[in-house]
């Protein structure tokens, strides 16, 4: 584990499933560093979107998407999560290991699982340690 | 169109290796639609070769660009500045797009960062399959518009093996039987006449036999 590591996290999030509002409590996290990119619908985020956030500095990235079945324009969650685990293997491929990306099905405002979610990232990357290609 | 595969990451940076400054060059065209070398898988790789690159502590610079067609020497043209800039180029094309280079740029080292698999058809969204072998003499008049030399696994011309079940090839359960779909096509075109043609042994002269094919268009020629 790396002393006075402060993780620096991209999340990628439908605008259906995360709102502006939704965002505020990020601020909250005072353990990491949160940068969040909006999409019309998840299915916008594209293999290269994701490589770039690790590029630019990123240790882990979140891709939050609506619960399958429930997308507004049908598969754009499924269309995600198998880019998503195209971009995980490339990863791996890489020596990044896939596990910094993770992808997460969320209800819409549902803070506590959102919360959830980054902390159970923030504890895999505590693990992982600082991205080796910065 | 022709389908290509991006070859593995690790086997790209051992072909760049040499290399301090590479321009990976697209091509719009069959492996932009097979998501092979487009633009859109340019800026993957790059990306993931300059992580990987970095990870590794290696200091490269990658330059992206994307040419209509490889293929061609008037498009071809369009990359000549982003290849003069770079050491080498990693063509994202197919076999015919980097020999295509190669002959255009003689002093730039042109390397392939795509293995070029067949000639096929987009079957559904993602799936790629080889209806084609490019064996220079078509007979798919006969055959109803299926050809048996490419999916045929036995590349019969006079009916099918009898190994095949429930329209499967007993070679790989998972094809189907070339024959099969041949004779339900005839039978839809009303040709079924067709399967008392009988077909001779094929003549490969017209195919890979003698070293590489030259087409000669003297209309065309000035």
């Amino acid at each position: 584990m790396v002393e006075n590591y402060k993780p620096k996290i991209t999340l990628f999030h439908c605008i259906n499933t995360f709102g502006d509002a939704d965002e505020v409590f990020l601020t909250g996290k005072d353990t990491c560093e949160i940068q969040t990119v909006k999409m019309p619908c998840s299915s916008m985020v594209k293999d290269v979107f994701l490589l770039r956030a690790f590029e630019a500095g990123a240790d882990g990235v979140i891709v939050l998407v609506c619960p399958e079945g429930q997308c507004r324009f049908l598969e754009g969650n499924i269309r995600a999560k198998k880019r998503v685990a195209w971009v995980r293997n490339l990863l791996d491929e890489i020596g990044l290991n896939g596990q910094r990306l993770s992808l997460s099905n969320i209800s819409s405002g549902d803070k506590i699982t959102a919360s959830q979610i980054i902390d159970d990232v923030l504890k895999n990357l505590a693990e992982l340690g600082p991205n080796p290609a910065v | 169109m022709i389908v290509g595969e991006q070859k593995s990451i690790s086997e790209i940076k051992t072909i760049i290796a040499p290399f301090k400054k590479i321009l990976i060059l697209g091509c719009g065209t069959c492996v932009k639609t097979c998501f092979a070398g487009g633009e859109d898988e340019v800026a993957v790789l790059a990306s993931a070769l300059r992580l990987a690159c970095k990870k590794d502590g290696k200091e490269i610079e990658i330059e992206e660009f994307t040419v209509e067609r490889q293929c061609e020497d008037e498009f071809i043209q369009e990359g000549a500045p982003a290849i003069s800039r770079n050491e080498g180029v990693l063509s994202l094309a197919c076999g015919a797009g980097v020999q295509a280079l190669a002959r255009r740029f003689v002093k730039t080292p042109v390397l392939p960062g795509v293995n070029t698999t067949f000639i096929g058809v987009l079957e559904k969204q993602g799936v790629f399959t080889e209806e084609c072998a490019g064996c220079g003499d078509c007979k798919l008049a006969i055959f109803g518009g299926i050809c048996p030399v490419t999916r045929c696994a036995k590349k019969l011309l006079n009916g099918p093996c009898g190994g095949s079940q429930n329209g499967k090839c007993e070679v790989n359960p998972e094809t189907d039987c070339a024959w099969q779909l041949i004779i339900e096509r005839l039978k839809v075109l009303g040709q079924m006449n067709n399967l008392r043609i009988y077909v001779p042994p094929k003549n490969w002269q017209t195919s890979l036999s003698g070293g590489p094919r030259k087409l000669v268009r003297e209309d065309h020629m000035i």
